[in-house]
């Protein structure tokens, strides 16, 4: 198990950069998981990592090690493909076998080896069969199996569950932190869900167009998103935006759009002074959001006319026109007597703004 | 057949009459042009009938006893026949294989070489076979002259069997080791890349890589080249009349010119319709068990 | 080239060599050379021997006399000028009966299942195994029978029956990959199923068919054996001739290589011109 670093590495396939400036310190048997949209660079990121691709420029370190002349094969990494990638014509056991022969593994110690991981992952009465009467699910236990044999430095991941149907992807996550319980490694897990960036990191690195955008644990890139884009990335239903000017309102700081006026909370308004800017956005998680305003006191009350329902049985979303846009209020009692365009009176809990700069997306804590 | 065909069509709905009809003329074609002369050709060998004296009378089995018992069928048109089948196969299926792996690595200037292999399969074979026999000419074409500038001496390639059979073989493969190539690598670049990664991160060598990895992903296309080849080849007939006429002696005969021979030499319509007929019948079972044992290996069906 | 097209290709285009890269680029440089030398050297002989005069063919990789002399002769003589107008009108009539009946067949094939597909997939499948001589030969006969023996006629049928069975795949694997719901849509829309196919699945079929075209052409242009058996001299083809030139002649090389690469010019211009369509249509 080692460390893994990232220094300035950089990707450019012609002239199209893919991965920009990613500096990335991974520490002993941490779990990073890489997320963001497609064409983020996540993959090529974790490819360089595996050897698949060469960084135009930058350095990988696996341990101690250089590794960015190294081919694959020995750089001591195992991957997990999004298509499993499973030796269609053997059998499970020699799928799992066939790195470690490969490496002029000892028979006995691959069996060991084999039995050990079949244990683990619950596939010991599939070794002797073929990948194709498998399930999907199945096959990507094996493929995990195929990982753990061979005990390497770093775990990778390219979007394993990403073929999976959504029912199987939540099992399988639980599965995942129980393997990373029984077996610690350093790994890398890149995806487009957030979901499970959120319920498998150790740490949560958001990227867009090749760049890191911020790298936190799951609880701070929610709490405290860097950028607009983090914000609205992370969490779902997403977080709500609106666009929002600042004002000045019996001396106290007031963000407001049309027919709203949020008083900007005490803390935050000593940060917003200082901004030269005066376009800005607010951002507020839905679970923020409340119908009704129980604590008139802190000026952060409003009303809107509700525009659509969303009824999950567990919690009712409602949707309502604020300020030309659609403001999403969840975590509502399902049973709640809300109807297409009633007038509610709604607020804001203060502890969930969030101010970005309208231009930049940065975020100004 | 037009009996069934009345009572069907009252029970056929519309998609299967719109079906009927896209294949009606086709069909037609076929029936006049399949089933109408393999009916005379059957019809034919079993009687005395010569083509300038047409007696037509009936004989029986004679003919195809002659021919099974015919040495020259059994000792050399048959083994002829099925070697070339086998050998051209074979070579041209390995050489296609390490042809197509060459062009898959995108060198600068592949683009010509895949140009260059699609000629062989475009020219007409008699061309192939007539610019190898201009090329093997035993005193004026280009090898005798490399031979002779390396002192080796003359060879006379068409003088006797087996170097005949040889440059059979050689044009055989010329014409068709590049099918194998450009279907294998058109196989080759629609291949999945993970499981190569995979291999990649697994320490694989690149020979291991290709029988364990590569192999088993194409063995589809590898039977259904193998068996459509095979077929084809039993009924080479172009480069042999070309390059050796079945000679020296009948001694590179195949079946197809074995047959035109009794037909059209022998003059002998009656014996050549059922030489004709041995030889469909012999194709037809070897292209049934080989059918089968593709579809078993490749999972390959329809 | 873009590196994410490198990337798209099939790995084994990745797979780090054994040798040094520069080891690996000379050996695919001398295998690419010597794969150019094979399947081209041939031809290049034979077109080299066509424009060598007569007395100098014996040695032509000797002295530079260069004529275009061998051609004109080749041109003067009515028979190949007969054979080559012959050869071109056959081709041209086999390919354009054909098509229609090809296309017809093989969409049928891709987008109906049951026992009527089933059965004219065997047969097809039947008729391609079955040796050509086994047919060919009774025909003789029959072409005789019917007065059409050396006459378009008697040859034009068996040449669109290959057609049909030969290339009725190419179409199949075409129909085979495009989404019928858009003809189930047209349907819906209004129009018959022959509508469907004319008006939605045909247009998109235009790069097959012309694959189809190209090939079927070309099949009939190059074959021998047909030509052998059922023509005379009223429908004398360039196959045929070109291989009695042998015995006509001599072994006037010279003059035989000469019709030989004039009979090569459209097989050159195609794999020229109209490579991505043949190769589309080589499969099976």
């Amino acid at each position: 198990m080692a460390k893994v670093a990232l220094e300035q590495l950089n990707k450019r396939y012609g002239a199209v950069p893919a991965v920009i400036d990613v500096d990335l310190a991974i520490a002993e048997n941490e779990f990073v998981v890489l997320v963001g949209p497609s064409g983020c660079g996540k993959s090529t990121t974790l490819r360089m990592v595996a050897g698949l691709e060469d960084a135009t420029s930058g350095t990988i370190r696996i341990g101690e090690r250089v590794v960015n002349g190294l081919a694959p094969k020995d750089r001591d990494i195992a991957m997990v493909f999004q298509n499993y990638a499973l030796y269609q014509h053997m059998t499970i056991y020699d799928n799992l076998a066939f790195g470690l022969r490969n490496r002029r593994v000892p028979e006995d110690t691959i069996r060991r080896e084999v039995a050990r991981a079949a244990e683990i992952l619950g596939i010991g009465d599939l070794l002797a069969r073929k990948p194709r009467q498998l399930s999907g699910g199945q096959q990507q236990r094996v493929a995990l199996g195929r990982c753990i044999v061979r005990h390497p430095q770093v775990f990778l991941f390219d979007e394993p569950l990403s073929n999976l149907d959504a029912k199987l992807r939540a099992q399988m996550r639980i599965e995942l932190k129980r393997l990373r319980e029984r077996v610690a490694t350093t790994s890398i897990y890149v995806t487009h869900d957030q979901v499970e960036a959120m319920t498998l990191g150790d740490r949560v690195v958001v990227m867009r167009d090749g760049r890191i955008l911020q790298q936190a644990t799951p609880l701070e890139i929610y709490n405290r998103p860097a950028n607009r884009f983090v914000a609205g990335f992370i969490g779902a239903p997403a977080m709500n935006f609106i666009d929002v000017s600042l004002a000045r309102n019996d001396g106290r700081l007031a963000a407001e759009a049309e027919a709203l006026r949020i008083r900007v909370p005490e803390e935050q308004a000593a940060v917003l002074e200082r901004q030269p800017a005066q376009a800005l956005t607010l951002g507020v998680r839905p679970e923020h959001v409340l119908i009704g305003d129980p604590r008139p006191e802190n000026g952060t009350g409003f009303d809107a006319a509700i525009e659509v329902t969303e009824q999950l049985g567990a919690e009712l979303l409602v949707g309502v026109r604020v300020a030309g846009t659609i403001v999403i209020a969840s975590r509502i009692d399902p049973w709640a007597k809300l109807g297409l365009h009633q007038k509610i009176r709604l607020s804001l809990d203060p502890r969930g703004l969030h101010f970005f700069d309208r231009e930049s997306g940065e975020a100004l804590r | 057949m037009s009996l069934r065909r009345n009572g069907l069509l009252a029970r056929l709905g519309e998609k299967e009459r719109f079906a009927l009809l896209l294949i009606a003329p086709a069909a037609s074609v076929l029936v006049l042009f399949q089933i109408v002369p393999i009916v005379i050709g059957a019809n034919a060998s079993f009687r005395d009938w010569q083509l300038y004296n047409p007696k037509e009378t009936w004989i029986g089995l004679a003919h195809y006893r002659y021919i099974l018992s015919d040495p020259v069928f059994l000792t050399v048109v048959l083994p002829n026949t099925f070697l070339l089948m086998f050998a051209s196969v074979a070579i041209s299926l390995v050489l296609g294989m390490a042809l197509a792996h060459l062009l898959n690595w995108n060198f600068r200037g592949h683009t010509l070489v895949q140009t260059v292999i699609l000629l062989p399969q475009m020219i007409a074979p008699v061309i192939a076979a007539t610019s190898m026999r201009w090329t093997f000419n035993d005193q004026f074409g280009v090898v005798a002259a490399f031979l002779r500038a390396v002192g080796y001496g003359q060879i006379s390639w068409l003088a006797e069997r087996w170097p005949s059979f040889l440059i059979v073989l050689f044009t055989d493969v010329w014409i068709w080791a590049p099918w194998f190539a450009l279907i294998l690598l058109a196989a080759l670049k629609s291949l999945p890349r993970e499981p190569f990664e995979a291999a990649q991160i697994d320490a694989t060598g690149r020979w291991r890589t290709f029988t364990h990895v590569t192999l088993p992903m194409l063995r589809p296309v590898i039977g259904v080249c193998v068996l459509i080849r095979s077929i084809d080849a039993f009924r080479t007939f172009d480069q042999v009349w070309v390059l050796t006429g079945g000679g020296p002696a009948r001694t590179t005969e195949v079946f197809s010119i074995y047959a035109y021979i009794e037909t059209f030499v022998n003059l002998d319509f009656g014996r050549g319709s059922a030489a004709a007929i041995v030889g469909a019948v012999i194709i037809l079972i070897v292209a049934w068990t080989m059918y089968r044992a593709v579809d078993r290996l490749a999972n390959v069906s329809r | 080239m873009s590196a994410p097209a490198i990337v798209a290709q099939g790995a084994p285009a990745r797979i780090v060599g054994v040798l040094a890269p520069g080891g690996r680029a000379a050996l695919i440089v001398l295998a690419a050379l010597a794969i150019v030398l094979l399947f081209l050297g041939p031809i290049v002989i034979l077109v080299v021997t066509s424009l060598r005069p007569g007395w100098a063919v014996y040695y032509i990789y000797r002295g530079t006399a260069f004529t275009l002399q061998n051609y004109l002769d080749v041109f003067a003589r009515p028979a190949v000028v007969r054979a080559f107008v012959n050869s071109f009108v056959l081709a041209t009539l086999a390919t354009v009966l054909s098509l229609g009946i090809t296309v017809t067949s093989g969409y049928m094939l891709s987008r109906f299942d049951g026992p009527i597909p089933r059965t004219w997939f065997g047969t097809i499948y039947l008729f391609r195994t079955v040796p050509y001589i086994s047919w060919v030969l009774p025909l003789y006969l029959v072409d005789y029978y019917f007065g059409v023996y050396d006459t378009f006629a008697g040859i034009l049928l068996p040449h669109i029956a290959v057609h049909i069975c030969f290339f009725s795949w190419i179409m199949k694997g075409f129909f085979d990959g495009i989404d019928p719901s858009m003809e189930h849509a047209a349907m819906i829309d209004g129009c018959t199923r022959w509508g469907a196919f004319r008006r939605v699945a045909l247009p998109a079929a235009i790069p097959a068919i012309a694959a189809l075209a190209i090939l079927s052409w070309l099949y009939t242009w190059n074959e021998f054996l047909f030509a052998l058996i059922l023509t005379g001299h009223n429908t004398a083809l360039i196959t045929v001739t070109m291989a009695q030139f042998v015995t006509e002649l001599g072994t006037a090389w010279n003059l035989m290589s000469a019709m030989a690469v004039l009979a090569m010019v459209p097989a050159v211009l195609v794999t020229v011109f109209a490579q991505k369509y043949v190769i589309r249509g080589l499969r099976i």
